[in-house]
């Protein structure tokens, strides 16, 4: 089985199919370090200072930077072998999932009757209009993106976003995949040891995966989580149930849900708002704004925003958005986002921010310590496979 | 493993990329050339790792390899299903080359466009 997948859903990779991973990972190891290591050093030797003779400056931002190196060799094989690692990192766990495609919707119905481990729910609306963002490109190229639907009660796009994220992330995202939700969770239980929220909002939660951190971190909490893709969903609360978590999942949008004002104590999205388009960002903060009780707490872990890093480190995360089918990030990224959430009706005064350490590279007491000293600092190492692993998280109390 | 019959499929997935594909290189056919030797890097890994698999197996046992090998033969079953495991094997490395015929059937005006490279 893909290494990361470690409940019910699971499906048997044989031995050449996980070779065909095991080198996946470790192709995606060496783009992200080794490759990457190797474009800066041309960008840093080469690039800039003829940049700076022909300018009188050093590029000012990211588009200056891309523009620069974009006909550079090292950039070519940098992005060429980055877009072909992300098309192997799904490609390789396709055959066992394809074998499985019957076997994983059974599984995931018993699962959902079933009331032994948790009691969580899904809910499909049959008529619900899914986003053309998510349904006309083959996001962070998946293929069959979200929403691609090959039976009845289908989780099939479910299990290659969980396995292939497996092998995309090499254990960064942690062994089940919920390092981003459990860190955030950790902390935020730290930090803000009052806070005891009794309803709980996941944004885009697609498979779940850093929903139910949130469900152990608060047992007392009843946690909802939406998204726009039926087949994430009924895969996420299959997912959830063999976890023991209950997760009430729905099939809405965060633009515009079905809940009543002031009906949650916290909302959270984690790698959710970088593949919305920007007028829908403002509607999912200003719907956040609507549903939270006053008191309660909107979190979203991302990349940090161009306004934070310097001109490389910001086209070094843009990159994403050119080339990886992830039109929006660019967009997102060059938002501010105190404006963000002081334009959906949030005080800046109660804007927050925080770059927390991975709970999985570096511990749990790695986690209270930066409850203690809050780190401001953002570089490449943030939100991404760098050399280190911090996640940057902002928003607002009501 | 590859002497055995692969099962027919009851449900077929995608496995190529939807939409626009990425060049980088201004030669045509570089891009392509970096995908199908990737693809067939990633083969060769997954041999070596079969093989030293094997010989662990079979120096487990106790069987010395190289002269098994020479005085071998596959049965007529086995060699269709090497044939076919070929033919899967030749359709893995130069994958990227039925992405692109595939995406000619795309709606390219529907997707989504990335912002302009600047």
């Amino acid at each position: 089985m893909t290494k990361y997948v470690q409940h019910e859903l699971k499906v048997e990779s044989n031995k050449e199919e996980l070779a065909r991973q095991n080198f996946v990972m470790g192709m995606r190891s060496y783009v992200l370090h080794d490759m990457a290591n190797g474009m800066r050093a041309a960008y840093d030797a080469k690039i800039e200072p003829a940049f700076e003779r022909r300018q009188g400056r050093k590029p000012l931002d990211g588009p200056e930077v891309h523009k620069a190196l974009k006909n550079e060799t090292s950039f070519k094989f940098y992005s060429n072998m980055r877009c072909n690692t992300q098309e192997m990192s799904f490609r390789s766990v396709l055959p066992a999932i394809e074998r499985n495609v019957e076997n994983l919707n059974r599984k995931a119905k018993t699962l959902s009757q079933s009331t032994e481990k948790a009691a969580g729910s899904v809910d499909i609306n049959s008529t619900f209009e899914i986003p053309k963002s998510v349904a006309n490109i083959d996001v962070h190229l998946m293929p069959g993106s979200y929403v691609t639907e090959y039976a009845e009660d289908d989780v099939t796009q479910g299990a290659v976003y969980d396995n292939g994220i497996s092998v995309f992330s090499m254990g960064f995202f942690g062994e089940n995949l919920d390092d981003i939700g459990s860190t955030l969770a950790l902390y935020i239980s730290k930090k803000y040891p009052d806070f005891s929220p009794s309803k709980i909002l996941d944004l885009g939660c697609t498979i779940g995966h850093n929903t139910v951190p949130w469900a152990r971190t608060y047992p007392e909490a009843e946690v909802h989580a939406i998204d726009v893709a039926a087949p994430a969903l009924r895969y996420g609360h299959a997912r959830a149930q063999s976890q023991g978590a209950t997760v009430h999942f729905h099939q809405q949008s965060a633009e515009a849900t079905e809940f009543e004002d002031e009906s949650f104590d916290m909302i959270f999205s984690s790698m959710f708002l970088h593949e919305v388009p920007k007028d829908g960002i403002h509607k999912a903060f200003r719907e956040a704004h609507r549903l939270l009780k006053p008191g309660g707490l909107m979190l979203h872990m991302e990349l940090p925003p161009n306004k934070m890093l310097g001109a490389y480190d910001a086209f070094y995360m843009d990159w994403d958005s050119y080339y990886n089918k992830e039109p929006y990030y660019k967009t997102f990224r060059d938002m501010d986002p105190v404006k963000v959430c002081v334009a959906a009706g949030f005080k800046e005064t109660n804007f927050i921010q925080y770059i927390v350490p991975s709970l999985g590279l570096y511990g749990r007491n790695a986690v209270l310590d930066s409850v203690k000293e809050a780190l401001t600092e953002a570089n490449e190492n943030t939100g991404r496979f760098g050399d280190g692993i911090m996640w940057y998280s902002f928003g607002a109390w009501k | 493993m590859w002497a055995n019959k692969p099962k027919k499929l009851k449900t077929k997935l995608r496995y190529s990329v939807r939409g626009k594909r990425f060049q980088f290189f201004d030669a045509q056919g570089v891009d392509e050339l970096v995908s199908i030797n990737m693809a067939l890097a990633q083969e060769l890994w997954v041999v070596k790792e079969r093989q030293a698999t094997m010989e662990a197996v079979a120096a487990a046992k106790g069987i010395v390899l190289p002269e098994e090998i020479e005085d071998h033969e596959f049965s007529d079953d086995q060699k269709e299903a090497l044939e076919a495991e070929r033919k899967a094997f030749i359709d893995r490395i130069f994958f990227i080359l039925r992405e692109e015929a595939e995406a000619l059937e795309d709606d390219l005006d529907a997707e989504p466009a990335a912002p302009e490279v600047p």
